[in-house]
């Protein structure tokens, strides 16, 4: 054997597995697909706006033509474009009238880089969702089974916020919070008055307010509130591979990285039930070459790790490794975005802040928990929401040119609010993965097709998450007040999840409550195609909980002998 | 002795203020692609403005953003970084309406005063401007509001712009959340 373990992946999931399993002494190979990072010198941090590329526009020609989709990121600018595939790099296919946004980075350290650092643990209205009103499969898991993973990763990864005491957001292990901005804390007193159901809290994130001595030895350092964090972060402030896990792997000497390698396929030995290679394409030369472990964990994301157990065809495994239940691929779910509302308020004109906050307010789902009356859907929604004084660029869209117009820009605008839904979305099996029977990208693996859509329970959610959230607003004081309009395609909140899903019958679900396939006992999955349902707040915490369960499950089982 | 023109002149400014960004971060891949995207597309595309155009394109943004008790628009250099938008970020169908902008502020002058804006006097320059920019902001003009933009940009978001006009700090360092606002002094330039 050339490794005791091997990863494919180096994200959040991958991250976490790596650390894990070094950390438990097991000798473990990393696989990245794109190229390798420095942590802090590859970052564009330090650059004023006025060094900024073109002040933050990608050249528009390129965008079109390179960038179509990533683009559609908020994330996506001049100073963070190297962390976004090339659309035309790494073409994928859908149905002509379902469009899916795939969006992704192919670099150590994955999407940990540019993700959107909100950290929430998901409770039991979300464990229990399936069972309760019948869409898709029973978790296999419950809030308790998870709960100490997630105080373990919370404390590691530092995670500042408020403890609320509220059932359907657990509380975990907070660093301080931040705090909410004036006009915040104004619609958190006038909306938990007129509507005691519901909460507003400041927004959880995974960004060191006060670094641990565990935090600062992996050479981490507190916050800066820069508000540049889609470059990267030199102060290591927030949590990424870069920053946090793969340092702590690698001090334990235990860890092998290779970038540049793109798994092509894995090799399954019947006889022994076992994963007995994986294969590699090298990126750049296009040689082929494999690895050899006593345990393989896929953390390639939600499509991409659909796409390998798909392309690793057998006798035995004829519609892909591990897929027996036929469920691999399908259920491919994503958080229902592009809804919610914004306004402007008319006061607090004597007032500001100082700093960028890196994040905002959360008002946790309350449809089906606290509020159940004429609810024509089930799950919810919850919103992200931030309240900050417009700048120089409302000048764009207001009349004014000259003196009075720079005498008017020295002082902040109006205060702006905006209330940002995210959504559950329903397991169905028509939403799915497969793989182009013709086509192959540039290394010869098969596109992906990706064809999603949502459903009538997604758009009565939507339609609500717009009427309440431009209630909320008017409720509140705000005027100007509009209400989003129609879903954004699926893969926008970039959420996407539930590819191999966890179960207990290995006649519907691909990984048993360890994360590990029911067909193959030496593979393991931990990204977002492990998911049974989405809940409704942002996925990354739980993968970072169920990661390093996974791994401390596969460590037990290679010291007992099992695998 | 051959004296660089204006343009070439700009170039190298812009290639000098480039390395002293990459030296600052440390050498990243993005900034490296991008100064080779940009050189080529320099060689390309030759001179974008005609001397007339580029000249009143200063003027338009020295009426948009004059000097007063602070340095304005000239000062800030932002011609010539519109200029270099349209060579590296503008894509064709952008530079022309950037051209039919700066033609447009010429045609008002013509039409209201009879002459080019270049020869009007200071408060008639800013007579047709603010004409201009009423008419084409409720009319929600695309061309308008990406020239608008640029201006803007340019200065705020220039050395001079961001520090002495509003206010910038690379590295805040803490969070306070409620202000009054005359403590804070002036907006900040990045929201």
């Amino acid at each position: 054997m050339d490794f005791d373990a091997i990863v494919v992946g180096s994200g959040i999931s991958g991250g976490w597995v790596a650390k894990e399993l070094c950390e438990r002494g097991l000798k473990t190979l990393m696989i990245e697909r794109g190229p390798n990072v420095e942590h802090r010198t590859d970052y564009l941090d330090f650059a004023p706006p006025w060094e900024v590329p073109n002040r933050g526009q990608v050249p528009e020609d390129e965008k079109a033509e390179h960038y179509a989709i990533q683009s559609t990121c908020h994330a996506f600018n001049s100073a963070s474009k190297k962390w976004w595939v090339r659309d035309s790099d790494h073409p994928y296919t859908t149905p002509p009238d379902r469009p899916y946004a795939w969006i992704r980075g192919y670099h150590l350290g994955g999407r940990s880089i540019t993700w959107g650092r909100q950290t929430y643990r998901l409770s039991d209205y979300d464990f229990g969702a399936n069972k309760l009103d019948g869409n898709g499969i029973d978790w296999p898991i419950r809030y308790e089974d998870l709960s100490p993973w997630y105080d373990r990763v919370e404390r590691f990864a530092g995670i500042s916020g408020s403890a609320e005491g509220l059932e359907q957001l657990p509380d975990g292990q907070f660093l301080p919070p931040m705090e909410l901005n004036c006009v915040e804390q104004s619609f958190k007193e006038k909306i938990e008055a007129s509507h005691p159901t519901r909460r507003v809290t400041v927004g959880r994130c995974a960004h060191l307010t006060e670094p641990t001595q565990e935090h600062i030895s992996l050479g981490r350092g507190p916050c800066q509130l820069r508000s540049v964090c889609d470059r990267g972060c030199g102060y290591g402030a927030y949590f990424s591979t870069l920053s946090a896990t793969l340092p702590a792997a690698r001090k334990t000497g235990n860890l092998t990285v290779v970038t540049d390698a793109i798994v092509e396929r894995l090799d399954y030995d019947h006889a022994k039930r076992r994963v007995s290679a994986v294969r590699v394409i090298d990126a750049k030369t296009r040689q082929g070459r494999s690895y050899q472990a006593r345990v393989i964990f896929l953390c390639a994301s939600t499509i991409g790790t659909a796409q390998i157990l798909l392309s690793s065809r057998s006798e035995y495994f004829p519609n892909g490794l591990a897929n027996s239940s036929d469920a691999v691929g399908r259920y491919l779910m994503d958080h229902v975005v592009g809804i919610g509302a914004k306004g402007t308020h008319p006061g607090f004109l004597d007032r500001y802040y100082y700093g960028r906050r890196p994040t905002g307010f959360y008002l946790p789902r309350y449809i089906n928990v606290t509020e159940k009356d004429g609810v024509d859907f089930v799950r919810g929604f919850a919103f992200q929401g931030y309240s900050g004084r417009s700048t120089w660029d409302r000048a764009r869209t207001e009349a004014g040119v000259g003196a009075e117009l720079k005498q008017r820009l020295r002082s902040p605008g109006r205060w702006e609010m905006q209330l940002i839904g995210f959504g559950e979305m329903l397991p169905r099996a028509e939403n799915r993965v497969t793989l182009d029977a013709k086509r192959t990208d540039q290394w010869g693996i098969p596109l992906v097709h990706l064809d999603c859509t949502h459903g009538e329970n997604e758009r009565r959610l939507a339609e609500r998450a717009n009427r309440d959230a431009a209630a909320m607003l008017a409720a509140a004081g705000f005027e100007n007040v509009e209400s989003n309009g129609a879903i954004r395609p699926p893969g926008q909140s970039v959420h996407e999840m539930g590819t191999a899903r966890m179960g207990r019958d290995p006649a519907t679900s691909v990984l048993n409550r360890y994360n590990q396939a029911h067909d193959v006992a030496n593979l393991f999955v931990t990204d977002g195609s492990c998911m049974v349902s989405t809940g409704t707040a942002n996925p990354s915490l739980t993968y970072m909980a169920l990661s390093a369960r996974a791994a401390n499950h596969a460590a037990d089982l290679l010291s007992s002998s099992e695998i | 002795m051959q004296v660089p023109n204006s343009d070439q002149a700009a170039k190298l400014n812009r290639r000098a203020l480039l390395a002293g960004a990459i030296f600052l971060v440390g050498g990243g891949g993005a900034l490296a692609r991008f100064v080779r995207h940009t050189l080529a597309a320099d060689a390309a595309d030759g001179p974008l403005f005609s001397p007339e155009q580029f000249a009143l394109l200063e003027q338009v943004s020295d009426v948009i953003i004059p000097a007063t008790d602070t340095p304005g628009a000239l000062d800030a250099g932002v011609p010539e970084f519109i200029r270099q938008m349209l060579t590296d970020w503008a894509s064709r169908d952008t530079r022309a309406q950037i051209v039919a902008v700066l033609e447009s502020v010429d045609k008002r002058a013509w039409d209201k005063f009879g002459s080019a804006f270049r020869e009007l006097p200071g408060e008639r320059r800013l007579e047709v401007m603010r004409a201009v920019d009423d008419d084409a902001v409720s009319r929600e003009d695309v061309g308008y509001g990406k020239f608008k933009w640029l201006v803007l940009a340019g200065y705020y978001h220039s050395e001079v712009g961001a520090t002495q006009e509003l206010r910038f700090e690379l590295v805040p360092g803490a969070w306070r959340s409620c202000l009054p606002l005359s403590e804070v002094g002036r907006a900040s330039a990045v929201g």
